[in-house]
């Protein structure tokens, strides 16, 4: 404040005199009043202990910018999961497939919902951050004063908003088609987020790792939609051989799906709780992974 | 005296009625780069091949029959071969023609001394053939994994050509018709994609009500997989040699209306 009136009376002043510049440097280097020095040098904003209004300036921009080609990245996977259900109910329903006393539909509903937004928490982080890097704008995230703590963060609650965003999308359209009971709210709610979360967190360490877009169209291809497709978002585990049923309960996209499905539909395979705990320490060590190769700069800083 | 003014130009090569070496170059250019994005294409028909087999398997109670005398796997593996297929040759001529369109590259090509009817044969035929190699992986690899029946090869050949060629004009028009990327993606997401999975890739129209199979008989893609199925089970939904026809007349349609299209210049020149 004080800087600018000083600017303000020096401008007043060169106006009059004519020469504006020298009048202005005059001004600046004054040192005649010693009560108060007509301008003063900017000083850097006092951020406190987080700089939330950079915080909010990042995730902004990261929502704006899946928003901006929305059909592309909240209607095209709603379409492709309705898809799936009308597919697989004319393919397998005929009404009268029944999974855990459920009609096939009804089963499969949730499991195409949380594997959609499993899908788009991925690429939301992992092609900001790719394309940021590859087009060498990167830099505008990394010079601004954001600790990596605020980085991080921004980045996975983008994530996390747009895979909320595409589930509640694509669940309010399979309503239409399929009556979901919304059995457990806090479990929707709980499940919902950490499945959201853990594919933000590993898109962005993805993003940081990738080099080219080969290198996350290999990731996509070959772990996520694998690890989305067979962890039980289309049949039950109890399908599978024994060895197989095993290796299932290892995986923690199976308690992501199970317990979201458990949340709307009040079916599970697995312990609901357990799969509660796993998926949280899940996310806590991939944060903490996040967040330590943003603060080391693996492959974001030269 | 006069012949020393005149400017030293080198005489075009006369190409005869039909450009053939320029043709040609183009449709190895295509193939070539079909080559550089092949990790990434095939790999990821082969996933979603592998993808729908495993979780169908699992997901289906073992008895089921889908059409009667056909094993579910045995409906489903060409099912899901022509699927890849198709949306292989729509991917490669769409990614094409817009990438050319968007980098600004498409004006060498509308310098070079090759007509328009030339120019769309060469990206659709090439479309086309890298649309069958990534066919005839994903066919191949389900083939090692599960028992798949054979009956003739005459219709599986004919339809795959037949289907690869359709797709990869649609491909071409979206090319022409699109401005960005999110555009190929709209008619990716909101018309191929449903076109390729709801006309009878995993299901017969038996399974239908009055209406879904009313409106299935009119969609000239199911006659497209029903007749690549037919090749393998022997057994059709639909008349094959009327689905010939009418896919031939189509692909003649959408051809004459991206000829004629291209050579106007429509959302290329501007």
């Amino acid at each position: 404040m004080l800087f600018l009136q000083g600017l303000r009376s020096s401008y007043a002043g060169a106006a009059l005199v004519g020469t504006r510049t020298a009048r202005y440097f005059e001004a600046m280097f004054d040192s005649s009043s010693p009560s108060r020095p007509a301008v003063q040098p900017p000083a850097p904003r006092p951020l406190g202990q987080v700089n939330w209004l950079g915080l909010w300036t990042l995730y902004l921009k990261e929502v704006r910018r899946f928003l901006n080609v929305i059909t592309q990245t909240v209607l095209a996977p709603m379409v492709t999961a309705l898809l799936f259900l009308a597919i697989f109910t004319l393919a397998l329903g005929r009404g009268d497939l029944v999974v855990h006393g459920l009609p096939y539909a009804l089963f499969l509903a949730p499991g195409l919902i949380v594997m959609t937004m499993l899908q788009n928490s991925f690429a939301n982080t992992s092609s900001s951050v790719l394309i940021s890097k590859v087009q060498g704008n990167i830099v505008d995230v990394l010079m601004p004063p954001l600790s990596s703590f605020e980085f991080t963060l921004a980045y996975a609650a983008a994530g996390v908003t747009r895979g909320l965003l595409v589930g509640l999308v694509t669940g309010v359209a399979m309503m239409v088609f399929v009556p979901l009971p919304l059995h457990q709210p806090i479990a929707i709610f709980w499940f919902a987020f950490n499945a959201s979360l853990m594919l933000a967190l590993l898109g962005l360490i993805g993003g940081i790792w990738a080099e080219k877009f080969d290198h996350i169209a290999a990731v996509t291809n070959f772990v996520v939609v694998p690890l989305s497709f067979l962890s039980g978002t289309f049949y039950s585990v109890e399908r599978l051989p024994e060895n197989w049923l095993f290796i299932a309960h290892l995986n923690p996209f199976f308690y992501l799906i199970d317990g979201f499905r458990y949340g709307l539909i009040g079916v599970h395979d697995g312990d609901i709780l357990r799969g509660a705990v796993i998926v949280g320490v899940v996310n806590a060590v991939l944060w903490a992974l996040a967040y330590g190769l943003v603060s080391r700069g693996y492959k974001l800083k030269p | 005296m006069s012949s020393r003014l005149e400017p030293a130009w080198r005489t075009p090569p006369s190409w005869g009625r039909v450009a053939w070496y320029p043709l040609w170059s183009l449709y190895r250019r295509e193939l070539m780069r079909y080559r550089r994005n092949a990790p990434e294409s095939v790999g990821g028909a082969l996933i979603y091949s592998l993808m729908f087999l495993a979780v169908f398997t699992l997901a289906w109670p073992s008895t089921i029959e889908l059409q009667p005398g056909v094993s579910a796997i045995g409906f489903l593996v060409p099912g899901i071969a022509a699927f890849a297929l198709f949306h292989g040759a729509f991917e490669n001529a769409a990614f094409s023609l817009l990438y050319d369109k968007l980098e600004g590259m498409l004006g060498d090509l509308l310098m070079a001394p090759l007509t328009p009817l030339e120019t769309v044969v060469a990206y659709v035929t090439a479309a086309a053939t890298g649309a069958l190699i990534t066919g005839s992986i994903a066919l191949g690899v389900l083939v090692l994994l599960v028992p798949v029946p054979l009956a003739s090869l005459f219709p599986i050949v004919g339809f795959a050509v037949l289907g690869s060629l359709l797709f990869a004009l649609l491909g071409f028009l979206t090319g022409m018709w699109a401005d960005k990327w999110d555009r190929y993606a709209v008619i990716d997401t909101f018309i191929v994609m449903p076109l390729g999975l709801l006309s009878g890739t995993f299901f017969t129209p038996a399974l239908l009500p009055e209406t879904g199979q009313i409106l299935m008989h009119t969609n000239p893609i199911f006659y497209l997989i029903d007749g690549f199925r037919s090749g393998f089970t022997g057994a059709a939904e639909a008349s094959p040699l009327f689905g010939f026809l009418l896919c031939s007349t189509l692909v003649f349609g959408l051809g004459l209306l991206a000829w004629r299209l291209f050579a106007r210049g429509w959302r290329i020149q501007s």
